[in-house]
């Protein structure tokens, strides 16, 4: 087994859709010993989530699931029934780290708030995480990760001009509630350390997209200008700092753009060179970033007529090597297929999971440690798959007791 | 009380890529003390700016994203500032910092060059690739780092409401602020192994492996059906086309429709509502009372007119009403809010979320966002504002090298 950073930190993962499952994704990935406890009567709605492989679901074949809950443990846990509650109180008590990202007040009505889970793990690290947070006066709101990037500002900073909010096209405020929750949960343990003192943790998934946007509240608090206002969002344009070129352009064949984002003159002579010193490109009218930022549409204009009938890559390469900072707008498959970065970088991985197959397929583990990598271990586990497991080595119970236990409906 | 990280002394050298890092140390009690050349960091330059005049203590992108560091200037180009750095890098827990890869090694002054003497140095390297690879020289800014690391070909509009439109980037440098989350995730993980060890290690975090891992089922369905999502306008790019989640109401702003009566308690407390109002008369019928009739997505009829009636209702009332509605009756429904909007939610103030800064060209403190995370023992706190260019020089480096 190689060093892991966190190898010996036991999770007790109570999460479930997605935020929470990224933040133990994140713990899991770093060698934590997360331990997902799930219910067959209120199961993991990514568990059916789409992809499935295969034509039904069978609560094991999900795609979705598979990327967000690997290198996890799963046992099924009856909390409605007294002895399945009370082998969560054992499995807290051996914990460092308790997670949970239901509504607020369900871990209340479990009577396992922080007080209660203190009794039983004096050093607990409890972290929540909610759409409102565990206080304030809409405290029983709830959110999805949309409705996290609407409320927060972040869904109207996406768009052109003029249109509707493009938004965001996946819950970025699920997977960033739950980097924060992964930052918390590490930044506490860093201090129980030190002190041997747990804390409740309180994450609103809402003011985690709202720190996300400070620049734009302070213009507002400073120089009194909302990002609602006439030619915002500007799209591609840029905003701060105020450059240009700065777009996406198409380029050959269906739906293939480039960004092109030029930050200084020198930028763009190289820029002008690259392209072959066309006539338009050349002489005063773009020669500063003031003047080119004036007359932006005829500068964008001018790009796309340069860049409608190349091969993105190829653009790329070419405004690279000329220093212009360009990237391709890939899509999933071009990441996995064409992407000579991550290739380069064995960013792909492949585990065997018994309903996804032989080599079922993951991104590996950013940033890069040194000395201790996080890695990648097993894929997503099973429903359940680990309940005899954690019950019996971990939690106390004898194989006869296991028996017992499961006749009386404890482990569903 | 102080924060988690107190004690801990990190050293910074970044612009814009890197600069969120920092303050996210920072902010939890870590003594981070940011280094600049004479001309100051290049998060300096960047806007908006107090009554948009440039200066480098009157960036407001740089007044958010440097609380609670003190500056200290040293030019790396000079032998003096060289054997300062070396100093300083010696009496450091932590360091991150966002050069091009191998540009601080080249003039001796990397991790390569001064990590492995220091044994239990923790040294971040935060860049738009990486630190190898092909493109690890190549140049990007937060919107190329979201083209090729996939968000932006997930964001966008329906051919039907913006013909031709491109993918979208979305704003306020979340490609850089993707980066320095797991760049921080990676510098805690390596700091946790160092309180058992004594080990420092580099951490070596891109940009581009960061916002790639940060697309949801982007990859999960080209893993298993080879298969790109498709982007649409204001919702989640999906396999197959879905129903707008967007809405216009009648003061002119977006309610966010998630769902409508997902079971049938709160559909009759969604149905109860809108005919309170005159709306939805028709609802009352059997027909509508199989919850899975009324999703959107599943094509019925049904659901085509619980879509159009909300519609309907949704244009005579204010975004806001449909908000708090939708959520009273246990719906989690939203309002697409500019980022200052929020600022007259009360909710907030009961939380204490906001927080009051100030600043060159400004009397009093103004407020901008405060704790991502509220921690019961080690609190998120505010001691001092963003620095100014060169604040505590002669201050940190009699402190920290003497």
């Amino acid at each position: 087994m190689p060093d892991l950073p966190l190898s010996g930190i036991r999770v007790c993962d109570l999460t479930w859709i997605i935020a929470g499952p990224t933040a133990t994704r994140v713990l899991a990935d770093f060698g934590a010993d997360v331990i997902r406890v799930e219910h067959q009567q209120a199961i993991d709605p990514i568990r059916v989530g789409r992809p499935i492989n295969g034509e039904r679901t069978t609560l094991n074949n999900s795609g979705f699931f598979n990327y967000f809950n690997r290198n996890k443990r799963s046992m099924l846990l009856n909390v409605r029934h007294p002895l399945g509650m009370e082998l969560l109180h054992r499995l807290i008590a051996i914990s460092d780290v308790v997670i949970e990202n239901f509504s607020s007040g369900v871990l209340d009505s479990w009577e396992l708030s922080y007080e209660a889970q203190k009794t039983i793990n004096p050093g607990v690290i409890y972290c929540s995480i909610s759409g409102f947070g565990h206080s304030g006066r809409d405290k029983h709101f709830t959110t999805w990760g949309p409705t996290a990037q609407a409320l927060s500002g972040l869904t109207l900073m996406s768009g052109l001009p003029g249109e509707p909010p493009a938004g965001w096209g996946y819950s970025y405020m699920d997977h960033t509630a739950g980097y924060y929750g992964a930052i918390a949960i590490l930044m506490a343990l860093h201090h129980r350390n030190r002190t041997g003192e747990g804390q409740h943790i309180d994450i609103s998934q809402v003011e985690a997209g709202m720190v996300l946007t400070g620049p734009a509240i302070l213009d507002y608090t400073v120089n009194g200008r909302s990002f609602r206002r006439p030619g915002m969002p500007p799209g591609n344009h840029a905003w701060e700092p105020a450059i240009a070129p700065h777009n996406t352009y198409p380029c050959a064949g269906e739906d293939r753009w480039i960004a092109i984002a030029v930050r200084n003159d020198a930028e763009w002579l190289a820029m002008v060179r690259a392209m072959g010193e066309p006539a338009w490109a050349n002489g005063g009218r773009f020669s500063t970033n003031a003047s080119r930022l004036a007359h932006q549409d005829e500068l964008d204009a001018g790009i796309a007529v340069w860049t409608s009938t190349r091969d993105e890559y190829r653009l790329m390469h070419l405004l690279q090597a000329a220093g212009v900072p360009a990237g391709v707008c890939q899509s999933p498959g071009d990441r996995v297929e064409k992407d000579e970065q991550f290739r380069a970088r064995n960013w792909w991985a492949a585990m065997p999971h018994a309903e996804m197959g032989e080599a079922s397929e993951f991104d590996g583990v950013t940033p890069r440690l040194s000395h201790t990598p996080g890695t990648n271990r097993t894929a997503s586990p099973l429903l359940g798959a680990h309940t005899h497991e954690v019950t019996t080595d971990l939690l106390g119970l004898s194989n006869e007791e296991f028996a017992e236990y499961e006749a009386m409906g404890v482990f569903m | 009380m102080s924060g988690p990280l107190t004690g801990l002394r990190v050293i910074e050298y970044t612009g814009p890529l890197g600069q969120l890092a920092g303050k996210l140390l920072a902010d939890m009690g870590a003594d981070v003390v940011a280094i600049e050349p004479p001309a100051g960091s290049p998060a300096r330059a960047v806007g908006p700016f107090v009554d948009d005049v440039p200066g480098p203590d009157r960036s407001l992108n740089y007044w958010y994203h440097n609380t609670n560091k003190r500056s200290v200037i040293v030019d790396l180009t000079a032998a003096e500032g060289v054997a300062a750095w070396k100093s300083l890098v010696a009496k450091a827990d932590i360091v991150i910092e966002d050069c091009a890869p191998g540009e601080l090694d080249t003039v001796g002054l990397g991790h390569a060059s001064l990590r492995p003497a220091i044994d239990s140095l923790i040294w971040c390297s935060i860049t738009p690739f990486g630190q190898a690879g092909p493109w690890a020289s190549y140049q990007a800014t937060d919107m190329v780092g979201l083209a090729l690391g996939g968000p932006m070909m997930m964001n966008g509009y329906d051919a039907e409401d913006v013909p031709g439109a491109p993918p979208i980037r979305g704003h306020g440098d979340q490609g850089y602020n993707t980066a320095c989350h797991y760049a921080v995730q990676g510098i805690l993980a390596a700091l946790l192994y160092r309180d058992k060890t004594g080990q420092g290690q580099h951490v070596d975090a891109s940009m581009h492996e960061a916002c790639s891992s940060t697309t949801e089922v982007g990859l999960p369905y080209w893993f298993t059906q080879r298969k790109n999502v498709i982007r649409q306008t204001g919702r989640h790019a999906a396999a197959q086309r879905t129903e707008p989640w967007l809405h216009m109401a009648a003061d002119g702003r977006h309610a966010l429709i998630f769902g409508v009566g997902r079971d049938n308690a709160s559909w009759k407390r969604i149905k109860e509502w809108f005919q309170a109002d005159g709306f939805g008369k028709q609802l009352d019928e059997p027909r509508f009372d199989e919850p899975a009739a009324r999703q959107p997505g599943r094509g019925s009829p049904e659901a085509a007119e619980v879509m159009s009636e909300l519609s309907r209702f949704i244009a005579a009332h204010s975004a806001d009403e449909v908000y708090r509605g939708g959520q009273e009756r246990r719906q989690s429904w939203g309002v697409v809010r500019a980022p200052s909007e929020a600022l007259g939610d009360p909710h907030w103030e009961d939380r204490g979320f906001w927080t009051e800064v100030s600043g060159e060209g400004r009397d009093a403190p103004v407020r901008m966002p405060g704790a991502p995370y509220a921690f019961s023992a080690t609190p998120w706190e505010l001691r001092r504002p963003a620095p100014k260019l060169g604040e505590h020089t002669a201050e940190v480096l009699a402190e920290w090298l003497t």
